[in-house]
């Protein structure tokens, strides 16, 4: 038999069925499939990948009823430096319009706890909205903390207004920026926090919870955590791939992805930056440098997978399960 | 994961009966490990409890069913579908809090579907929506099978088309025979899908018997499965008669859906049902159909519990994988996921201090 497969993420082609203005600069997208198809199941914490042209792929949190299983709901918001992304959905994109999605994906999983806080920076609320609805179900306490420049630019604050007291929305024109010793308190072993924002918000969340019991913090980020000043220079290193029974060079100018590519199998990948989780692979041996912005620090520790796109390896030799 | 775990997520949709199982009297049956009861209401609804009087643990289903109530075997206590006791014969009111666990149940024929995990996340999620089993232009029949076999190997094994023509050479398709053409497989974050086209070649003996195409005639086929969660796998078979506008009037399309439903660690319910667009009103298919998957199911269950003895003697880490493991691996680590995101925070607590 040969081996020859071919291993790739879902793609859809689905159209935009609504568009709607729901903050300043935020406009949340309904995309479905134009044949009224069923589409992949998903759980709180998800994204799917947005093709907007040739070679523009950007990622977008799935932020509408878990029940829904016909139609993906992303909220997005304008960036003034965008790369191009939100510039294309908020120009480009009317109803009506076709969209190529791949996935869902999912690094930012609810993890089940008896009590959470959730903290929101801006459009970070878009994976959160699910998680209230799942922990809301389920009947356990939770609270959620929401930063937005001004209350107009902040989306589904009417959404969340049902949650009464739970919510509590934190314009920073009216009462400054989130009071984050206030929002989190002392460490509780039985609370998980999960935050998404802009990478202040998330920096100053990860020192507040420093104290915190190792994993209870669980962040997403939208864009690469700003990289540590290399000491070195990248230097190749052996690569195993032990189950293809391969074995290869990873030169200092080329990524493990690329040359894993090069070698012609065939495996996942998306952002190539570290951010979307997608190239991830299970680690066999060796001292992996962790380059990406998905994993915690306890997964480092653990060692037990790494981002194949921008990690590399100290050591001269790395195993991968692949 | 070691197969030997024998963990599986709870927040899923298991078949735990079909239809025809579940009716006026008492159904005993243990699901993920646990011993419930089923029964239908006088509406037709069905209910599953735990199997145990909360009063002395005697099996409920060693009772009586009278009325819409469970009367408990041993001293006449009486429960209601929600698992709440009714009334205690030796008392006049009835103990605060006395119930037996109720679980979330719907009910899509031919299957009895059961939600296991914390009750009211039942609410976000449906069971798999199967058409072609209660569709009229689809004939449909099923049977079950009792697998001594964790349910990841039975996942494994219906993930993975490299064995099929070492196991069922006189069944397997006659492209199998030659080099397979490639396989496309499909991700996302909860399933694992896969599809392959193979050039027209002509049909084998079975195939020629249940679809009358013409043995003389080479035919394309397009195989293609689902792994939609850890309570089900579906699989699909087309056939496009040779000749065919293009217009699908001419697709031969065959679906085997396995609902996999652990019983145990070591012991896996398979809940098969065949269905097929063509032919529907010819009972005769039906059973030509029924021998050729009764006689691959039957030779995957005595390889898999011979798997299951070996892993338990010298476990499952010692296992290799190769490249065609891919879909088998993806599933195992959704499964895992699943069961992480489950077994939920674990905070290190600080011990009591000691009583003085």
């Amino acid at each position: 038999m040969s081996g020859d497969a071919v291993y790739r993420e879902h793609e859809g082609d689905l159209v935009v069925v609504r568009r709607e203005t729901v903050a300043t600069d935020v406009v949340a997208l309904t995309l479905a499939d134009p044949a009224g198809g069923t589409l992949p199941a998903w759980t709180p914490g998800a994204h799917i990948d947005v093709v907007l042209d040739e070679g523009l792929t950007r990622q977008y949190s799935l932020c509408g009823g878990l029940r829904d299983r016909t139609s993906f709901r992303i909220g997005v918001l304008r960036a003034p430096d965008s790369s191009g992304g939100s510039r294309f959905v908020h120009d480009g994109l009317k109803e009506g319009s076709p969209v190529r999605v791949r996935g869902p994906r999912n690094h930012f999983a609810l993890v089940d706890a008896p009590r959470y806080i959730f903290v929101a920076g801006g459009i970070g609320i878009t994976p959160l909205l699910p998680m209230i609805e799942s922990v809301q179900q389920r009947g356990v306490p939770w609270t959620l903390a929401y930063g937005g420049r001004q209350r107009a630019s902040m989306a589904f604050g009417d959404e969340l207004a049902r949650h009464g007291d739970r919510v509590r929305m934190w314009p920073q024109d009216e009462q400054g920026l989130l009071d984050l010793p206030a929002i989190l308190g002392d460490p509780r072993p039985d609370t998980l926090v999960y935050c998404c924002g802009p990478e202040q918000l998330l920096a100053a969340v990860e020192s507040q919870c420093a104290a915190w019991p190792p994993g209870a913090l669980h962040v997403e980020r939208f864009a690469p955590k700003p990289a540590e000043p290399e000491a070195t220079a990248d230097s190749p290193f052996e690569l195993v791939l032990q189950r293809s029974g391969l074995t290869t060079v990873v030169p200092a100018d080329q990524t493990i992805l690329e040359v894993v590519e090069r070698a012609g199998i065939s495996l996942l990948s998306s952002c190539r930056i570290g951010t979307c989780g997608t190239c991830e692979q299970e680690v066999i041996a060796g001292d992996i440098d962790h380059r990406d912005s998905v994993l915690t620090e306890e997964d480092r520790e653990a060692g037990e997978y790494m981002m194949i796109c921008v990690s590399r390896c100290r050591s001269e030799r790395l195993v991968l399960d692949l | 994961m070691s197969p030997l775990a024998g963990h599986y997520p709870l927040n899923c949709w298991y078949v735990a009966a079909t239809s025809d199982e579940v009716g006026r009297g008492l159904l005993g049956r243990t699901v993920l490990g646990q011993p419930l009861l089923f029964y239908r209401l006088r509406s037709g609804a069905v209910a599953a409890l735990e199997d145990r009087c909360p009063h002395r643990s005697l099996p409920l289903s060693y009772g009586i069913l009278a009325d819409d109530e469970v009367v408990c075997g041993y001293h006449g206590m009486a429960f209601g579908p929600d698992g709440r006791c009714v009334r205690v014969p030796s008392q006049e009111n009835v103990p605060y809090g006395a119930r037996a666990r109720s679980f979330p149940v719907r009910e899509e024929p031919p299957f009895v579907w059961i939600w296991m995990g914390h009750p009211a996340t039942s609410a976000l999620s449906d069971p798999p929506a199967l058409p072609w089993l209660h569709d009229a232009g689809w004939a449909t029949f099923g049977e079950t099978l009792l697998v001594e076999a964790n349910y990841l190997l039975l996942h494994d094994n219906a993930l993975d088309l490299t064995h099929f023509p070492h196991v069922h050479p006189g069944l397997s398709p006659t492209p199998y025979l030659g080099t397979p053409p490639r396989l496309e497989i499909e991700v996302t974050e909860t399933t694992v899908s896969y599809y392959r086209d193979f050039p027209p070649s002509p049909l084998v003996g079975w195939q020629v018997r249940t679809t009358g195409l013409p043995q003389d005639r080479d035919h394309a086929q397009r195989e293609s499965g689902e792994f939609v969660s850890p309570g089900l796998h579906v699989d699909r078979m087309h056939v496009f008669a040779a000749g065919d506008g293009g217009d699908g009037a001419g697709s031969y399309d065959k679906i085997l859906t396995r609902a996999f439903t652990p019983l145990g660690p070591r012991s896996t319910v398979v809940h098969w049902q065949v269905s097929r667009n063509y032919l529907t009103g010819r009972p005769e298919v039906s059973e030509l159909l029924r021998d050729v998957h009764r006689a691959t199911l039957t030779a995957d269950k005595r390889l898999l519990e011979a798997i299951q003895a070996r892993a338990d003697s010298f476990g499952a880490d010692a296992e290799f994988n190769v490249s065609a493991d891919v879909a088998g691996l993806r599933a195992r680590r959704i499964i895992e996921d699943m069961l992480a995101a489950e077994r939920g925070w674990q905070p290190t607590r600080t011990p009591a201090p000691a009583v003085r």
